[in-house]
């Protein structure tokens, strides 16, 4: 038997586990939960459109007008620089007072005219709010923000996509692979069969390779292109010439690694431990705590080489504690190259002690 | 008498009350997830941080023991709503990983053997198989959560001066009722993945996935549509909101104890009604 013909073997039984794991009503989940930021982010999009859409109906002032505005100017001043708003809205509420008189508290009520005024500069919205005539406050929020968009993107993917979609995906994907047929007691089919245990090993994880890259790979490049859709026209198309087209590049081949890292790892663990939910928990608390653990330890995750792999930096976690962000030291990212090829070799590794688990594989059809 | 003769008879001797014989369930269910060395494991590695957690308390208030550092050192050392909520935190983890590997075994074997029949034509209701089934599990979670949240409430106030305890009774309690709330959803997360997941292993990535997922949904919406309320699908957070507002401890943003118990209260009835679905004592013959 040549190695091509195994290779050959290897390719046939990949096809026809193909079909399970893509098609299979158990895999569905996995769709949804790749395709969630995909989704959320398409939602953004949609409202960003309808609001820019609005807000431009409105008039569009020149960005230096928002600025001039200043708390304390009256109402006529505002009109006579920035003009007729885009938003304009009177009514009179009633403010309740206290004071004290001789020693005594009194209550006090009276109505205060309040009036909101909307003022829209092509990708900035100003809320200007006053009372009695006086601008009170100004608030002035960002609608369109590529820079901040983009930051939230590596967030979501390395926070969500990486560490708890593949991480949950994979972990349904490959857990199937054996014991799934384990349950549906059909593995003994595939033992008979005239191949290799090595064989039919490689042949299953290429197929869950194949299918959690595809899903989860789909997945981020549409978040990304939904991302970038309400951009359009304000910067995204230079970003896409520029750095975007790489950058989407490599968060599909973060999302492709994260696969074969934490595929190879469950499949590994379906066959060397009976129950692999023990070492899936404890491999996800690895990865979550991987940032607090020395340098030389953070090279022990997966994390880290995928995290290499992401053209921008993720963002700190907001809710961290101030003790917890003092003892937080991320590793210094390898370049994608080594990174690439250190989870290249890692999964390498652990497929070839899944090798060795495949070996040894008995039929036991009553343990699940 | 021959044989031909005996016809069916009623069983006419002594019954044993109908509580006692609602323990047989969480009895054998607790057997059942003792036998599980995995879990026994577990239960151990869970008592390392409660121990920790003791030493800290008596460091705490054995002032000779760090009578020459600094006066900042003391309010570290201080027992209050931070100590509570970070022991807190760190034993609920452990109470999912429980949840994962023991919840997982409750129903589904019932429901795969079809055995549900056989449990329902005896005087049980469907209430009662659950609360009897979940009451082991609680048993189990109880073991990693209140009880020893309380062990060492006692411990502090024995510790330290007279009065303590009455100053900051709302600690004791906040943990108490804290731990109550959170154990009762992990055990219906537990038993509703038993009920819809047929494969254990797959059941208890669902109850991880539950709680490690989930909040990762509430963070995404919140960052990619600039909000708060994604926080709200979040149980972790739900019930960080109400343990802070038990605990008299500063409350995280865009969250309050209503919202908290909104949160917990819509989850638990989801779950509820997914359990109350699937438990139909129904046998399809193919």
């Amino acid at each position: 038997m040549t190695a091509r013909f195994r290779l050959r073997q290897a390719l046939v039984i990949a096809r026809l586990e193909m079909k399970r794991v893509f098609l299979a009503r158990r895999s569905l989940w996995i769709y949804a939960l790749a395709m969630l930021p995909a989704v959320l982010f398409l939602g953004h999009a949609i409202q960003l459109r309808y609001e820019l859409r609005e807000a431009r109906q409105g008039g569009v002032v020149a960005p230096a007008v928002i600025e001039t505005v200043e708390t304390g100017m009256s109402e006529q001043q505002v009109l006579d620089v920035a003009g007729k708003p885009g938003q304009d809205r009177e009514r009179t509420i009633r403010r309740s007072s206290r004071r004290e008189e001789q020693g005594k508290e009194i209550f006090e009520t009276r109505e205060v005219r309040t009036r909101r005024m909307i003022y829209f500069d092509g990708s900035r919205r100003a809320y200007l709010w006053f009372e009695d005539g006086r601008l009170q406050s100004k608030d002035v929020r960002t609608l369109l923000n590529f820079a901040e968009d983009q930051e939230v993107y590596a967030g979501v993917f390395q926070y969500f996509y990486l560490r708890l979609a593949i991480f949950f995906g994979c972990l349904g994907i490959f857990l199937n692979l054996f014991r799934g047929e384990m349950m549906d007691k059909t593995l003994h089919f595939w033992l008979l069969a005239p191949a290799r245990r090595e064989v039919l090993l490689a042949g299953k994880f290429l197929a869950g390779w194949t299918a959690a890259s595809v899903v989860f790979s789909a997945g981020a490049l549409v978040a990304f292109a939904a991302m970038l859709w309400p951009h359009i026209g304000a910067g995204a198309e230079a970003y896409w010439q520029g750095a975007g087209a790489g950058h989407a590049a490599r968060y599909a081949l973060a999302a492709v690694m994260g696969c074969a890292g934490y595929g190879s790892l469950f499949l590994a663990a379906s066959l060397w431990i009976r129950n692999p939910i023990v070492p899936a928990a404890v491999l996800l608390l690895w990865e979550a705590s991987s940032g607090f653990l020395p340098e030389l330890l953070q090279k022990f995750s997966v994390l880290y080489y995928l995290q290499s792999m992401c053209p921008v930096p993720a963002p700190l976690e907001q809710d961290v504690p101030a003790l917890l962000r003092l003892i937080l030291a991320p590793a210094a990212p390898l370049s994608p190259t080594l990174a690439l090829l250190g989870l290249c070799a890692f999964s390498a590794l652990v497929l070839w002690g899944a090798a060795a688990g495949v070996r040894r594989i008995e039929i036991n059809y009553s343990t699940d | 008498m021959a044989v031909y003769k005996r016809g069916y008879q009623r069983y006419e001797g002594p019954r044993a009350p109908h509580a006692e014989r609602l323990l047989v369930l969480p009895r054998e269910a607790w057997r059942r997830l003792t036998a599980q060395r995995i879990v026994t494991a577990l239960l151990a590695l869970s008592c390392i941080w409660p121990l920790l957690c003791a030493l800290f308390i008596y460091i705490a208030n054995h002032a000779e023991l760090w009578a020459g550092l600094d006066r900042g050192f003391s309010r570290l050392l201080a027992i209050d709503e931070t100590f509570i909520l970070t022991f807190m935190k760190v034993q609920s983890v452990f109470s999912v990983l429980l949840a994962a590997l023991a919840g997982p075994g409750l129903i589904s074997p019932d429901l795969g053997n079809q055995g549900l029949a056989l449990y329902f034509s005896r005087p049980i209701s469907r209430l009662e198989y659950v609360l009897a089934k979940m009451a082991a599990l609680v048993w189990l979670l109880s073991l990693v959560t209140w009880l020893p949240g309380l062990v060492l409430f006692v411990m502090q106030a024995s510790m330290a001066e007279a009065g303590w305890a009455l100053a900051h009774w709302r600690l004791g309690a906040g943990l108490v009722l804290g731990f109550w709330l959170w154990v009762a959803l992990v055990a219906l997360v537990a038993l509703a993945s038993s009920a819809w997941v047929r494969w254990r292993l797959i059941a208890g990535a669902v109850v991880l996935g539950f709680f490690f997922v989930l909040p990762g949904i509430g963070v995404l919406v919140n960052a990619i549509f600039r909000v708060a309320w994604g926080s709200l699908i979040n149980p972790l957070q739900a019930a960080y909101g109400v343990w802070c507002a038990l605990l008299g401890a500063e409350m995280p943003a865009g969250l309050s104890l209503l919202t908290g118990l909104v949160s917990l209260a819509l989850m638990g009835t989801l779950l509820s009604l997914a359990l109350e679905r699937k438990l139909r004592p129904v046998e399809v013959v193919r």
